[in-house]
């Protein structure tokens, strides 16, 4: 084994969700896990895209009032209720009204209505109760501030009941290491060729995210203010570290708020952010090795 | 005064490159009118005169200025983009968000704030992941892709 050649030696990649997946293992992974990898993915999918007529959460954007609610309906409808209060309801899982009204919608018009708040009563409208979700009235459900970290915690656990060992997902900005530690630069927003720094990961998630891809019309990109309906201003790019990637993708997304630091503290997840003019910011005591 | 180069990007086969570009160098929509979220907008242009080889862009260096509002503050910045031959050969941010938590505050949550960071070559770095946005699908690109073409007809 080459020096560096340290980590798992298996790689499958494959594209699901619009974006790229690797999964790195000691061994293959074998055809019955990478087939219940999969069905993972796509039952997500059908709960959870708003890019899919036939979802969940697109029937209830068309006045479902109630679907059988997914299993992961509680968990992630908590982390909302953390994340918003938070960030003062600057995050809100009915964002997809104003993502689509902005144009980045099912269609990818991106034609842009221009600016409208989210529903701040999300949490009198949005709720998890016996056995079914419930939307009244009907609104666009968007989870893209957590549900790809959330999936990637699944897509583990699918893999972990097949083999042992090292085992690396990652779902192209959101990633989690169980093993060995990996070593992770973090992309530089502004030249994607540049790190402004290096992680060392090892049995915790990274969740990463930033303005630079998903851009469209007049500076508009997918991280909008829930209050206002603008993209965000002041922050360029986030990484959080967390012990698994559901709360590692909600602190990259607070991290765009005031708040965002402060609940970082209250979970205990170390994390990075760089301002829109290109400075760094860090969490206390953080193990990020930043070229500064 | 804050400077990033950007890489070279060819402006006149990119309407929406441009753009994309420019939020990369930080804040277009403070410097776009029309955006909802600027209240007040001026730009600016100086620079050669003499445009040369036909380009859909004069070479120069062009400025906008912008202010926006944040929930306890106006914020107000600077953008300069150097094009040579439909190429964005500079880019520079002048005056930063200046709104700032409370003293308190950082010192509690905020490890510390460095200056413009310019990073490392990925490729010098001993490391067997990165981690950025997430790569977009290929609805999207294939979409935005359209719109370049429909601009450039």
């Amino acid at each position: 084994m080459a020096p560096g050649a340290d980590r798992a030696d298996d790689m499958w990649s494959f594209e699901a969700i619009g974006t790229r997946w690797q999964i790195e293992t000691d061994e293959p992974l074998p055809t019955e896990a990478q087939r219940e990898v999969r069905a993972v993915i796509d039952r997500f999918d059908a709960e959870w895209s708003r890019f899919r007529p036939d979802s969940l959460v697109s029937r209830l954007a068309r006045g479902a009032g109630s679907v059988p609610a997914p299993a992961d309906a509680g968990t992630l409808l908590a982390v909302y209720t953390d994340l918003s209060a938070a960030t003062s309801g600057a995050v809100n899982p009915l964002i997809g009204d104003v993502l689509e009204r902005r144009g980045y919608d099912s269609a990818y018009s991106f034609v842009d209505h221009g600016p409208v708040a989210a529903a701040k009563n999300w949490q009198e409208r949005v709720r998890a109760t016996d056995g079914r979700l419930v939307l009244d009235p009907p609104a666009t459900i968007d989870v893209g501030a957590i549900g790809k970290g959330l999936l990637v915690d699944l897509v583990l656990a699918c893999v972990r009941r097949h083999v042992g060992g090292d085992i690396v997902v990652d779902a192209s900005g959101d990633l989690v290491a169980r093993g060995t530690a990996v070593r992770v630069a973090l992309e530089h927003p502004y030249d994607t060729t540049r790190a402004v720094g290096v992680i060392e990961l090892q049995d915790a998630a990274l969740c990463a995210s930033a303005v630079n891809r998903r851009v469209w019309g007049d500076g508009l990109h997918h991280v909008l203010d829930a209050r206002t309906g603008a993209p965000v201003q002041r922050f360029a790019a986030t990484w959080a570290v967390a012990s698994d990637a559901l709360h590692a993708d909600a602190i990259a997304t607070a991290l765009f708020f005031d708040g965002g630091p402060e609940l970082a503290h209250v979970w205990g997840a170390d994390w990075v952010r760089m301002t829109t003019d290109g400075r760094l910011q860090w969490a206390p005591g953080s193990k990020a090795e930043l070229f500064t | 005064m804050i400077r990033t180069t950007a890489r070279p990007l060819r402006v006149g086969a990119a309407v929406v490159g441009i753009a994309g570009t420019l939020t990369l160098a930080g804040c277009a929509s403070a410097t776009t009118s029309g955006s909802g979220t600027s209240d007040e907008n001026a730009a600016s242009t100086s620079g050669s005169s003499d445009a040369s080889g036909g380009g859909a862009y004069k070479d120069g260096t062009y400025t906008a200025e912008g202010s926006y509002q944040t929930p306890e503050s106006v914020e107000t910045i600077s953008v300069t983009v150097t094009l040579k031959d439909d190429v964005v050969t500079d880019v520079s941010i002048n005056g930063s968000p200046t709104r700032a938590e409370s003293q308190q505050y950082q010192a509690q949550f905020v490890g510390g704030i460095s200056d413009a960071v310019v990073g490392k070559n990925i490729d010098t770095l001993s490391v067997s992941r990165v981690a950025g946005s997430s790569l977009t699908s290929g609805g999207f690109n294939k979409a935005i892709d359209e719109i370049k073409s429909e601009a450039a007809a």
